[in-house]
């Protein structure tokens, strides 16, 4: 087989796993079901909450990754080396340590003296978008690197030696040289937001129109056998998946061509 | 006026070693060298990119050496000309005054002015992308005058453009330099385009200034053997000084000796340089001449190019000749021909093979002539 029929087979061969997964649900899919989950108001709160949380947890990520990952792409500064690799951390660590790094903090002096004058983090909201927001970060930085590392560093330069401060060059110049980075990075970090189950049911657990988030609701009905209801479930979390991205990536996307 | 004072930089592993040269102001330098000579990071030091580890900067006697680059008053024009791609040409020409908060109205009219000369008028509504190379290279520069700069750099902005189109920009480039009075720092390794743009040139050789001086004296009169390489002169014999009278020497280079000026403390063991189109080539019947050396060599091999054809000899020493096509047919070159070729006395330079380089005084050209007296005669020339 050449090299072009190997990696479209290769191609092939993703469409057709995720494809079966998807498929699969067809097998216990029951009209109903779906129409009842649609109506219910405990699914419409995981809905709201999900992607509320998602959206504002990859905002508050991109917003933190965009200076941090210039600085890890443009200067050179003590404990830099320490920061990148640290980026994987979320990757290597699974979402439920994470989440349970985060419970551990909560129940030291200065995490307790946060939630005590801060915010209440532990089983609230404020503590699902937390739990978001840690696993999207490294994911965010890494994208948002790659697109700073791809800005030539001679534009800012040219555009110092035109006047503008090192702040000004990079509001008109690099950010929006990046925007397709940034474009990226925040669709990757709310569609992981979006999913995100193991660290969010660790530091907000499962209360339902509280802190119930659609991917704590599939697990749930899936936990008490309810095979249809989690099949219901699973295809409003895909359906909205799908349509967010879709619909980010057009107006992004317009944004960008702009 | 640019003054650089005994400028030490680092650039990783690399060194720029004390380092100093004036820019007159309304004049172009050319600092010349090879890839790796330091040409860049003397560029990035003058910008700001790098402190220097000793040494300072001026600029109109203000010390850039700790000032950011915004506030250093510098047109830039890189070699990739940094166009932003995300901005019109119009909005790449407004971005200094935008950045510096300038109002339309102020700058206005010297920008117009700008565009006009350029011929820019009718491509103010694209975008970098869709620009010609030359049109690119007219927004480069056009961008960097238009924030009235107090020094305009040029990182070998012409180098990737083809030739037509490279000359075209250096006569507009000149013309505007001799117009607005500017006062320009031009980093190449083009020989040819410091020779027509810059009057002062520098030639850095591994991180050194290896000479300054008048673009005309340091063609025709190498330093050292370094310069002479790197500034392609094509004859470079090792020779023996036998004699020194009346302000010629009498050197030996292979089997023949060769009457050249003069130079103070030159050793006996001289390399013999000599400009391929300051050897004139005559047939062997051709009509007397004034030049000292006049020389008989037999045609080794032609090489035709343009605009000159390379004429290989042996005239007791391998000899390269420069020739125009009518006058090696006029001559009838060919292998194995017998021709006369007639040298001047102050075309044949000297270098001296163990002393020392020759110590340069800032900003000082007269003291920087290898041949004080060479140095009056190509004047004359």
């Amino acid at each position: 087989m050449n090299l072009r029929r190997s990696t479209i087979a290769a191609a092939i061969s993703v469409l057709i796993l995720y494809g079966g997964l998807l498929a699969s649900l067809g097998c216990f899919l029951d009209g109903a079901a779906v129409w009842q989950a649609a109506r219910s108001e405990r699914t419409w709160s995981a809905v709201r909450l999900s992607v509320g949380a998602a959206t504002l947890a990859a905002t508050l990520a991109v917003a933190l990754a965009a200076p941090a990952a210039y600085a890890l792409s443009r200067y050179p500064f003590r404990g830099r080396e320490l920061v990148d690799t640290l980026l994987e951390f979320p990757i290597i660590v699974s979402p439920a340590a994470l989440g349970a790094m985060l419970l551990i903090f909560f129940n030291t002096s200065a995490g307790d003296w946060i939630q005590e004058h801060l915010l209440q983090f532990v089983f609230s909201f404020a503590g699902v978008v937390l739990a978001q927001f840690v696993t999207v970060l490294g994911v965010a930085v890494r994208v948002l690197k790659a697109s700073f590392d791809a800005v030539p560093i001679e534009l800012e330069t040219v555009a110092r030696t035109l006047g503008a401060t090192p702040r000004y060059a990079w509001f008109t110049i690099t950010l929006p040289l990046a925007r397709r980075g940034l474009m990226a990075a925040f669709i990757l970090a709310w569609a992981k937001a979006l999913g995100e189950f193991g660290a969010t049911i660790t530091v907000a657990g499962t209360m339902p129109m509280r802190t119930e988030t659609l991917p704590v609701a599939v697990f749930l009905r899936l936990a008490s056998a309810d095979l249809e209801g989690t099949v219901a479930l699973i295809l409003v979390l895909v359906t909205i998946g799908f349509a967010a991205l879709y619909v980010t990536r057009r107006l992004l996307g317009r944004a960008v061509d702009a | 006026m640019l003054e650089i004072e005994s400028l030490v930089v680092a650039a990783g592993n690399f060194r720029l070693r004390d380092v100093s040269l004036m820019v007159a102001p309304g004049e172009c330098h050319a600092v010349l060298g090879p890839s790796g000579s330091g040409k860049t990071t003397l560029l990035e030091a003058v910008l700001g990119l790098l402190t220097p580890e000793k040494g300072c900067i001026r600029l109109a006697g203000t010390d850039l050496t700790r000032l950011p680059i915004e506030q250093r008053g510098l047109g830039y024009v890189p070699q990739q000309l940094g166009l932003f791609p995300h901005l019109s040409v119009r909005d790449n020409l407004a971005y200094s005054a935008r950045a510096r908060g300038i109002p339309q109205a102020k700058f206005q009219p010297l920008l117009k002015q700008l565009v006009e000369a350029a011929g820019l008028g009718n491509l103010l509504d694209r975008f970098p992308a869709t620009l010609s190379g030359g049109e690119r290279q007219r927004v480069g520069l056009v961008r960097a005058l238009v924030s009235q700069p107090r020094l305009v750099l040029l990182d070998e902005p012409f180098a990737a453009l083809n030739e037509n189109l490279r000359r075209e920009l250096w006569w507009l480039l000149r013309e505007w330099q001799r117009e607005r009075q500017l006062t320009i720092l031009l980093v190449t390794h083009d020989l040819a385009e410091a020779y027509f743009l810059a009057e002062q040139v520098t030639v850095l050789l591994d991180g050194r200034v290896a000479q300054q001086g008048h673009k005309a004296e340091v063609y025709a009169y190498p330093a050292t053997a370094e310069v002479a390489r790197f500034l392609g002169v094509e004859t470079l014999q090792p020779g023996r000084v036998v004699s020194v009278r009346d302000g010629l020497a009498t050197v030996e280079v292979g089997s023949v000796q060769l009457t050249a000026l003069a130079p103070q403390d030159l050793g006996e063991d001289v390399l013999v340089s000599i400009r391929g189109e300051d050897v004139i080539l005559q047939s062997a019947r051709g009509a007397p001449t004034s030049a000292r050396n006049v020389l008989v060599a037999r045609v080794v091999g032609i090489r035709p190019a343009t605009p000159l054809w390379c004429v290989e000899l042996d005239a007791g020493f391998p000899l390269l000749a420069l020739v125009t096509r009518p006058a090696a047919e006029e001559i009838g070159l060919s292998p194995g021909a017998v021709v006369v070729a007639c040298i001047k006395a102050p075309s044949v330079h000297l270098i001296g093979r163990s002393a020392p380089p020759r110590s340069l005084a800032l900003g000082s050209a007269s003291s920087l002539s290898p041949v004080p007296a060479a140095r009056d005669s190509a004047a004359r020339r």
